[in-house]
């Protein structure tokens, strides 16, 4: 008896600890005391009498002050500053509200995620979040975690002030799920403006281009590597593949083929781009599996690599990171332009979380997303394009992204999901990547279609990326 | 404790098996908490492994062996396994031996008045952490710039070495990080266990009867210092068993995924992938190859310690 007493009183103190700790709203009751003076009548003689009267007034709770919970991996130098440029643009607009930003120390996408799934499996979700296009969208879309976006969408009329591509890759099942504030282009060719002169070469826009190029630059400067490419992170592998399966794939089936549509086993431009990626290694920097994006890009202005392909967002790198300037010291191109000059991409979104403690101060912010006065300031600085199509590409400082951003005005219809927006789900990209990446140091042209497509079978991709939707 | 207390201080005298309810907070709530966090994780893993857990949103529905069953047909499962019993073999195995080694050179104090120096100086790695280690690790492991090759080079000699960069090589380049990282650490505890007054008298007596100083390593010291060597082989194969951090900084697993081990396969496969269920598994996985290995051998040597 005496135990089970000891039992039930440690466990009531320890719940009392517990419920000590929860947060405990404060209504400040005010007891006022007042004496009224009454005159009250009695019987004719007119009598003063004091009654006394105890009014409690109950202070209303001071107004809070609207607040805005955001989850985002901006966090890096250079994201950093793009973060801040976003809440400023939002902050002109509406002063009043605080944002309560939690960020993740350590930057990079996959650690803010834990955090954010962890979050969310507790039934704790942030106002908002971001997120990327394509399969990460639709996996928070499956789990019901965001709401549709129609009605803003709508009031927005934004659906027409986005490239098509681009709202149809945030789209799901007929409902727009976020709002998108850029768009970064994967298959740039970066190349050593000064090198290229001294050689007089032009930049390839071909496989056989490029092939040829690496043979000139290999014979006049056997030490340089010709293409500069970091795969510690595998999906480097992943972009120069790309950019070779493109070519012999085209877009319509390089768009089926990520759909799961098309078996590897037999779809012969999978084959024939795996050997012509294999016949690249030996223009690539041999120490590549050791290198992550930004040291293989720095190889450019190091000096020990001619070429690189990446992002946009090595743009910064380049001018930040190498001391290089766009235009002068460096030049890119869009890699291949055969047989259609194709951009993949993958935007940067915010949504309205399921359950948001703050919905209607969320759909400010969605508001001001979608607004050039945010995009203009954050794109600049981050390094991206403008969703928006409607913005002034000479609002870039630098050649490249004017032009870019110039050629999606006119021909929006080019743009196709890459591999971090990902057409495929994530657990399919994932080991994709470490297949294509395995396959660069040890080449197997069967072993890898056949890893491939049981991937897409294990994956169930054909049914996991039906929905999306191109041209 | 109770059968100390006099009747005379407490009233009465309270039964031996009684606790009284200071006793109960201190001992028996922190002992809950812990068993309840270990345990109940444990099993809840587990539960979640056998569930249908494949996105963001929980999915409890039972699915049975699926995600077991899957990672069995995978190769990269097939690769983590192999190069984790690289870990294990390589991991440990080296370094008892290079500790034992060190540490009796030391003992033998071949340079006594440095010898404490020598002592903190390689207990230092341990000091730091993996991610730390790593780091520096892989930049001079970079074939290309890293301080290794660079040396090489300066010395006129064109090195071969590609360190991790090739597949075939690269998980013992990572395993010699390990080795060096923990061989201080190993030699301390090797060195403690050799100041117990029985060996010390015993390699007295050898000494005096004239054994070499091999001889007493081999045939005295080694076969005395059980208590040492437990501790040091169990620590040595949790710590290789459950490596993740030297991976996931010098090579994220690759080239490709030859240098992957199942601790990263699981975070990958959790947060990347979003194939909770499918990390889970892993994680019991893991778990039992400790079960497997660490467990018996922490019982067998503790049974011939305490024979």
């Amino acid at each position: 008896m005496k135990k089970i007493f000891a039992l039930l009183s440690g466990l009531m103190i320890f719940s009392m600890i517990l419920s000590a700790c929860a947060p405990q709203t404060v209504v400040q009751t005010v007891v006022v005391t007042e004496v009224v003076t009454q005159e009250v009548v009695v019987e004719g003689t007119p009598q003063v009498k004091e009654v006394v009267k105890t009014v409690v007034v109950e202070a209303t709770p001071e107004p809070k002050k609207p607040q805005l919970i955001i989850f985002n991996w901006w966090t890096a130098p250079g994201e950093r500053e793009a973060a801040d440029a976003m809440y400023e643009a939002f902050k002109a607009k509406y002063p009043d509200v605080e944002i309560v930003e939690n960020p993740t120390p350590g930057g990079g996408g996959v650690n803010q995620r834990v955090v954010l799934q962890a979050r969310m499996t507790a039934g704790l979700p942030p106002d908002t979040f971001q997120t990327l296009g394509g399969a990460e969208l639709k996996a928070y879309v499956d789990a019901g975690q965001l709401e549709p976006l129609d009605d803003l969408w709508a009031q927005l009329d934004y659906a027409n002030k986005i490239p098509g591509p681009l709202a149809k890759a945030v789209t799901v099942d007929g409902h727009p799920y976020v709002v998108p504030l850029n768009m970064h282009i994967q298959n740039i060719l970066y190349y050593n403006k000064a090198l290229f002169d001294e050689l007089q070469l032009t930049p390839p826009t071909n496989y056989d281009e490029l092939v040829a190029t690496c043979e000139a630059i290999k014979a006049a400067k056997p030490d340089l590597a010709c293409i500069g490419l970091g795969s510690k992170e595998k999906w480097g592998d992943a972009f120069v593949f790309d950019a070779v399966f493109m070519e012999e794939a085209g877009p319509a089936d390089y768009v089926k083929f990520y759909k799961g549509e098309l078996d590897p086993a037999t779809f012969e431009p999978f084959k024939r781009s795996l050997e012509k990626f294999q016949a690249l290694a030996p223009y690539i920097n041999t120490d590549h599996a050791g290198l992550t994006w930004d040291q293989a890009t720095a190889l450019l202005p190091g000096g020990t690599a001619a070429m690189t392909l990446m992002g946009t967002w090595a743009i910064g790198a380049l001018e930040k990171g190498g001391g290089w300037k766009a235009g002068v010291d460096f030049g890119a191109v869009t890699f291949p332009q055969k047989p259609e000059r194709i951009l993949l991409f993958h935007p940067d979104t915010y949504g309205l979380a399921k359950g948001a403690p703050n919905p209607e101060t969320t759909l400010k912010w969605l508001e001001v997303v979608a607004s050039p006065e945010l995009q203009v300031p954050t794109d600049v600085i981050q390094g991206g394009l403008f969703a928006r199509t409607d913005i002034d590409p000479t609002e870039f400082p630098d050649p490249i992204r004017q032009e870019l951003m110039q050629y999606v005005r006119d021909n929006p219809d080019k743009l196709i999901l890459d591999q971090h927006g990902s057409i495929a789900p994530s657990s399919f990209t994932s080991e994709y990547w470490n297949a294509i990446a395995s396959f660069l140091v040890q080449p197997n042209v069967d072993a890898t279609i056949q890893q491939v497509a049981s991937l897409f079978q294990q994956f169930n991709v054909k049914d996991a990326s039906a929905w999306y939707q191109w041209p | 404790m109770s059968a100390i207390t006099t009747p005379t201080t407490r009233g009465k005298k309270r039964r031996r098996d009684q606790l009284t309810f200071v006793e109960f907070l201190v001992f028996v709530v922190p002992l809950l908490v812990f068993v309840i966090t270990l345990y109940g994780t444990l099993i809840w893993t587990f539960y979640v492994s056998l569930s249908n857990w494949s996105g963001i949103a929980a999915n409890y529905e039972f699915a049975g062996f699926k995600w077991y069953q899957s990672l069995f047909n995978n190769i990269r499962f097939w690769v983590d396994v192999q190069n984790n019993l690289k870990w294990l073999i390589l991991g440990v195995i080296p370094t008892v031996f290079l500790a034992i080694f060190l540490a009796y050179l030391l003992e033998l104090a071949p340079f006594p008045a440095i010898e404490s120096y020598i002592r903190t100086l390689i207990l230092y790695p341990v000091a730091m952490s993996f991610i730390v280690t790593g780091t520096i690790w892989s930049w001079m492991y970079e074939p290309k710039r890293g301080v290794f090759n660079t040396i090489l080079a300066a010395l006129g000699v064109q090195s071969p070495l590609t360190f991790t960069t090739n597949p075939s090589t690269a998980t013992y380049w990572l395993i010699l990080i390990f080795i060096w990282q923990y061989l201080g650490f190993a030699v301390i505890i090797i060195q403690s266990s050799f100041r117990t007054s029985e060996l010390q008298e015993m390699v007295e007596a050898a000494t005096v009867d004239g054994a070499s100083k091999l001889r007493i390593l081999f045939s005295i010291i080694i076969p005395n210092i059980r208590s040492g060597l437990l501790v040091l082989v169990s620590l040595l194969l949790i710590s290789t068993l459950k490596v993740f951090d030297i991976v996931y900084i010098v090579t994220f697993g690759g080239p490709g995924i030859s240098t992957d081990v199942l601790s990263l396969y699981m975070f990958i496969a959790t947060f990347q992938q979003h194939l909770v269920s499918m990390g889970a598994a892993l994680g019991v996985i893991i778990f039992l190859i400790a079960f497997i290995i660490v467990i018996p051998y922490t019982i067998y040597a503790l049974r011939r310690w305490f024979e």
